[in-house]
């Protein structure tokens, strides 16, 4: 029982080092805190499906450009 | 110390799965971290591949060099951060700037590590062929992916270790890059990053 009351008081203190985030506004609070969600588990499930579809839409707005920043890019490291 | 290293091993290797997992938990946990072994697991694997690169770059700095600069840069975000905080909040550990920012420099050392690679394999210029348009799109599209990742990283490190709220991590995030921007261009001029290692 001492056990788990030193666990539970442990994580507790790790939760609430950071106050909860306040937009100021209600509804940006709200909305925030919805977003944010899908950044907390797991993003790769909506971040790689996103960004793929942002370097076709590149792809299409920058044509070549594209071919040639990539190129720029692996000459970066 | 063997064991120690070893346990401090795993716990980094953990640590690596689980920001990929649960960035959000894992980094509120690595805030209050103070095993610094990890600390110096993580500078290791840095300092390795600058190493590895050093036979790949034209005319090349002393790999030392280029590592030496990057725990400059390093420092100077970290305390750039901190210094920022302390003026909002006075009980501030820089001990949580570090560990957490340590961590966040796993998405830009896999970006660097594979770039370099894929340099081997697929050496540029790409060309303007069906591969080379699709292998752009995939590498724009992981860099991309990389950099979100990165970006939710810093995000959690500055939220986490200055207890700040939103607004606040974003301005001070904004803050840095008014500087370092310049600064990145800076070393860029005296060929020490091409892409600021950070």
């Amino acid at each position: 029982m001492k056990t788990i009351n030193i666990r539970l008081k442990k994580k507790l203190k790790e939760v609430f080092s950071t106050e909860p985030n306040d937009l100021g506004v209600n509804f940006l609070t709200i909305y925030f805190k919805k977003i944010t969600a899908y950044f907390k588990i797991i993003p790769f499930i909506y971040v790689v499906p996103f960004t793929f579809l942002i370097s076709i839409i590149l792809y299409f707005l920058l044509g070549r450009l594209l071919v040639g920043l990539v190129t720029i890019l692996q000459y970066g490291y | 110390m063997a064991i120690n290293l070893i346990t401090s091993l795993v716990l980094v290797m953990r640590n690596f799965f689980l920001l990929i997992f649960y960035p959000y938990k894992t980094m509120r946990k690595i805030g209050l971290e103070k095993d610094y072994y990890q600390l110096l697991i993580i500078s290791s694997l840095v300092f390795l591949y600058f190493k590895f690169v050093y036979f790949l770059r034209d005319n090349p700095y002393p790999a030392t060099l280029i590592f030496l600069t990057f725990v400059f840069n390093f420092f100077l975000t970290v305390f750039f951060f901190y210094f920022l905080s302390k003026v909002f909040e006075k009980k501030l550990n820089w001990k949580s700037f570090v560990f957490t920012f340590s961590y966040s420099l796993f998405p830009t050392l896999i970006w660097f590590l594979s770039t370099s690679i894929l340099y081997i394999l697929l050496p540029p210029p790409r060309t303007f062929s069906l591969l080379g348009k699709g292998f752009s799109i995939f590498f724009i599209s992981y860099s991309l992916s990389l950099l979100v990742w990165k970006l939710i990283l810093v995000y959690l490190a500055v939220r986490f270790s200055s207890r700040q709220t939103f607004f606040r991590v974003f301005y001070m995030i904004i803050l840095y890059l008014i500087w370092f921007i310049p600064y990145s261009i800076f070393l860029y001029q005296f060929k020490l990053f091409r892409i600021p290692f950070i």
